[in-house]
Formats: structure tokens, sequence, C-alpha cells
């Protein structure tokens, strides 16, 4: 039996009065790929976020590779030993601004994990060369397409070896141009690499393509959780035919 | 009575002269001036209890208060309660003066240029698992710095100006050089002529400093 890799209990959220998480409960075990779907503004990127504890859960306890954090008492120490667990690629890629495609693959194994300066260097020149940016490694992030700081983005995710990446809408800030070539590189450590990946996006066809289970959120709560064939192609909820009706072209 | 050019010519080097106490001065507060503006800045930018609304209040009179009514109030009303400042010479009470308020305007460019580093950069550096001090050290700092460069050396060209306030306590600087030399000839017109071009000399290379600093930060990255 495969172990889990993440565990969620009675997990929720308030933004003040809004309650934007409410009661997830969630395993997702080792090699799975899941798709995160559902309408704007229903939790997706709040849910993503808390497993990282970017954004702080009001009550539940998240549990990612051999790290809990219980939202009723936890120290910062505990918080920082999550984030190591899991690596997150952003929307807007948050590259740091200051630092050369090289240097932000490198950062965190120098600056957080203490590699030695060589060592990390050249892990993170593998990196890029994994997404065909090792050309690219001596240029700031504002010398480069959005596609490419993505790529650059997703090196600087794997450079730690995690055992969970997130990723936040990875492609929905780029051109239609841009996309297939983040999509690609997901796709190819989809099927080279066995890190367990959680991945929020629009991309309907690309989830059927990559997942191995597909959620649907809606209004803060797991609407419908199962195979990318049961969710896409045989769905049952009704706001998750709606939602299906309304993103098919 | 017509213009004396010789006259001018003959007081720009003692005006010239003066102006070491300008360089010192304004050296000294912005020194200092920068250490207390990164501190109130700091504050600010964290919110730290207590302190925070103190900063504001500061900031607050030092935006407001203008400089020659606190180098008196310092000169000679602190002076009326303290030993310290009664035996202080004119030219290190400016220097405090200046630097305390220095101090709140560097505070100010130095709170916006903190506040400028977007929050994706601060998630990002958290997912890695950095600590706040690393996150300050290693992305918020290198990113403010090259933002507040321009702004704190128009802090400086402003501190220099400030400086010219200090022959009201008796620092023999270029404005008191000039006056020096006013009582003796009365030739104002010559005299506060010269005053300005050491100003503008002074300012001028500031300025080209600043044009080239300004020019390398932005082409950093
Ligand atoms: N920092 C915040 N402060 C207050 N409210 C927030 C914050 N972040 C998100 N919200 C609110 O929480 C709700 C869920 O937002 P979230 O970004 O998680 O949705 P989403 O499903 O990712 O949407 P989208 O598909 O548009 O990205 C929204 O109503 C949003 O306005
Ligand atoms: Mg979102």
């Amino acid at each position: 039996m495969t172990k889990n890799v993440i565990e969620i209990e009675n997990l929720s959220k308030n933004f003040g009065d809004q309650k934007v998480l409410e009661d997830i409960n969630l395993t997702i075990k080792d090699n799975e790929i899941v798709a995160i779907i559902g309408p704007s503004g229903t939790g997706k990127s709040t849910f993503l976020r808390t497993l990282n504890h970017l954004n702080e859960p009001t009550t539940g306890k998240i549990t990612v590779g051999d790290v809990t954090v219980d939202a009723a008492s936890y120290t910062k120490k505990q918080v920082q030993q999550l984030r190591m667990q899991s690596s997150m690629v952003f929307q807007n890629y948050n590259l740091f601004k200051n630092m050369t495609a090289l240097e932000n693959v490198m950062e965190s194994l120098v600056t957080v994990r203490n590699v030695n300066k060589k060592e990390a260097r050249e892990i993170a020149l593998e990196q890029l060369e994994r997404v065909g940016l090792l050309d690219k490694k001596d240029a700031y992030p504002s010398r480069l397409s959005g596609g490419q700081q993505q790529r650059v983005g997703i090196a600087r995710a794997l450079a730690v070896d995690p055992k969970v990446l997130l990723f936040d809408e990875p492609t929905s800030a780029l051109d239609p141009m841009l996309v297939s070539e983040v999509l690609q590189t997901i796709k190819k450590l989809v099927e080279t690499d066995h890190t367990t990946m959680l991945l929020v996006t629009h991309e309907i066809s690309f989830a059927r393509d990559v997942a191995s289970r597909v959620i649907f959120m809606n209004e803060g709560r797991i609407a419908a959780d199962g195979t990318p064939d049961e969710i896409l192609s045989n769905p049952t909820d009704k706001n998750l035919q709606q939602f299906l009706n309304i993103n098919q072209y | 009575m017509g213009f004396d050019f010789n006259y001018m010519l003959e007081v720009l080097p003692t005006l010239f002269y003066a102006s070491r106490f300008t360089f010192y001065l304004t050296l000294v507060s912005t020194f200092f001036g920068l250490i207390l503006g990164l501190i109130l800045a700091v504050i600010n930018y964290y919110e730290i209890r207590i302190l925070n609304p103190l900063t504001k209040l500061y900031l607050f009179v030092i935006r407001s208060a203008p400089l020659i009514a606190l180098l008196y109030f310092f000169y000679y009303g602190v002076a009326m309660y303290s030993e310290f400042v009664r035996n202080m010479n004119p030219l290190n009470a400016v220097a405090i003066v200046i630097s305390l308020t220095a101090g709140g305007f560097m505070a100010e460019s130095i709170r916006g240029a903190l506040l400028s580093v977007d929050e994706g950069q601060k998630d990002a550096a958290y997912s890695l698992g950095m600590t706040d001090g690393q996150l300050m050290k290693r992305v918020i700092i290198p990113q403010a710095t090259r933002i507040a460069v321009p702004s704190l050396f128009n802090n400086v060209i402003s501190i220099t100006k400030m400086t010219s306030l200090s022959f009201v306590l008796g620092v023999v600087d270029v404005m008191g050089a000039a006056r020096v030399q006013g009582s003796r000839t009365f030739s104002y017109f010559e005299i506060y002529g010269a005053v300005i071009i050491v100003y503008l000399v002074i300012i001028g290379v500031l300025s080209v400093i600043q044009r080239y600093v300004a020019k390398k930060s932005s082409e950093a990255y």
C-alpha cells in the first residue's frame, strides 16, 4: 500500500467573517497527480496556500510528508519544517527580482538548507537544463518572458527535491502563445518524476491529460473527488456539470 | 555703487573654505540619519507595538516643525535643563538636530522602499522555508535599497541645504562666513550671489553623482 503524503483533517479558513474553506478532509497518496478545478473564488488558491502555511488555517490539522501542523497550536519551527516538505509554483512566478535565474534556483538550497555553493550550483544547473533554460542562467527575471520565468519557477521548486509540488494556476498569467511551453514542461515532469503534485488549473483538457485524480472545489468545499474519467467525463454533481459546460469549448 | 565682480571672486575662496562645515554636517547627518531612518522604517514596517505610534508621532513632529525652531528649541531650550547641551559646541548641536531631522525624512524614503517589495516575493521566500530574517536580508533589503537610493539622495541634497541654517547657532559655515563678510563690507549682492554659487557647485556635484547612481541601480536588474 502506498503511503499518504498529505493528510488534511477538518481544515477551515476564514478571512474575517468570510468562510473561504469549510471543513476539508483529504488524503493524498504518494505519486498522485491531483488536479484541482472549480469556479473562481471558491478557495482553490487559499487551499493550496494553507498547505504551505502561506495562509494560516483557522482550524484543522495539516500533514505534509512527515510534518504535521495543527492550527490549534504550533511553533514557527513546525511551520518552516512543513514548508520544506513541499514546493510551490505561483501564478505570477514570484521569482526573486534581485537574483539571476541560477541564483533563484540556488537560493533555498544555500540559504535555507545550508548546501554549499558549489553543490547548489550543480543542482541548479541540472534543474535549469531540465526546463530547457540553461542558456538563460545568468539572466534576471526582468529579462525573461513569462513562460521562461515560470519554467525557472518550476526549476526552483524542483531544486529542493520536494515531496510535493504545488502549482497554483501556473499558466493563467501567460500569453496564450506561451502556455504550451509551460504545460509541456509540467507534463514532462509528470512523466519522468515521481513527485506528488497538486495542480490548480483552469485547463480542463490538460487536467484530463496528466492527472490521476481530479478534485472539484465549490464554495470552499470539496464537491467531487475521483478519477479524471469520473469527474470530467461522467460528472454527477450538478454544480460540476454546470462548471464543465461553461468551461467546454 | 556698482557690481564688484572682483570682490565676489575674493569672497568665493573664503566661502568655499567655510563649506567644510557644510560637508561635515552633511556627512555626519547623513550617516546618523540613515541609521535612525532605518530603525524607524523597520519599526513602522513590522508595526512593532508601542514603538510604532511613537515613531509616527516623531515623524509628524519632524515634518511639521521648522528646522530653525528645532535648532533653537534644542540649543537654547533644552540647554536650560541639560548641562550636557549647555556645554555643547554649536557645530555638534546642529549635527544632532539635523541628524534627528534627516532620520525622519530618510525613514519615509526607506519605508516607501520596503513597502514597494511585493507580496509575491515574500510568498516565494516563505514557501521556500526562509525565516523573517533571511527574507529581510536576501530579498527585501536588496530590492528596497535599489528603490530607496534615488530618494535617499534627494534627502542628502535637502540635508545639505538644511545645514545652511547652522549659522543661527553661530557656526561659521558658508552662510556664517557670508554674514561676517556682510557686516564688514555691506556688499550683500556680491556676497550672497557668491553663496548661491557655492551651493550650486556643491549640489551640482551631488546631482551628477545621483544621476550616475540612479542609472547604475536601474540597470542592475
Ligand atoms: N488575503 C485575503 N484576504 C481576504 N480575502 C481573501 C484573501 N485571499 C483570498 N480571499 C478571498 O477568499 C476567496 C477565495 O479566494 P481564492 O483566491 O482562494 O479563490 P480561487 O478559487 O483561487 O479563485 P481563482 O480561480 O479566481 O483563482 C475569495 O472570495 C477571495 O476574495
Ligand atoms: Mg486562485
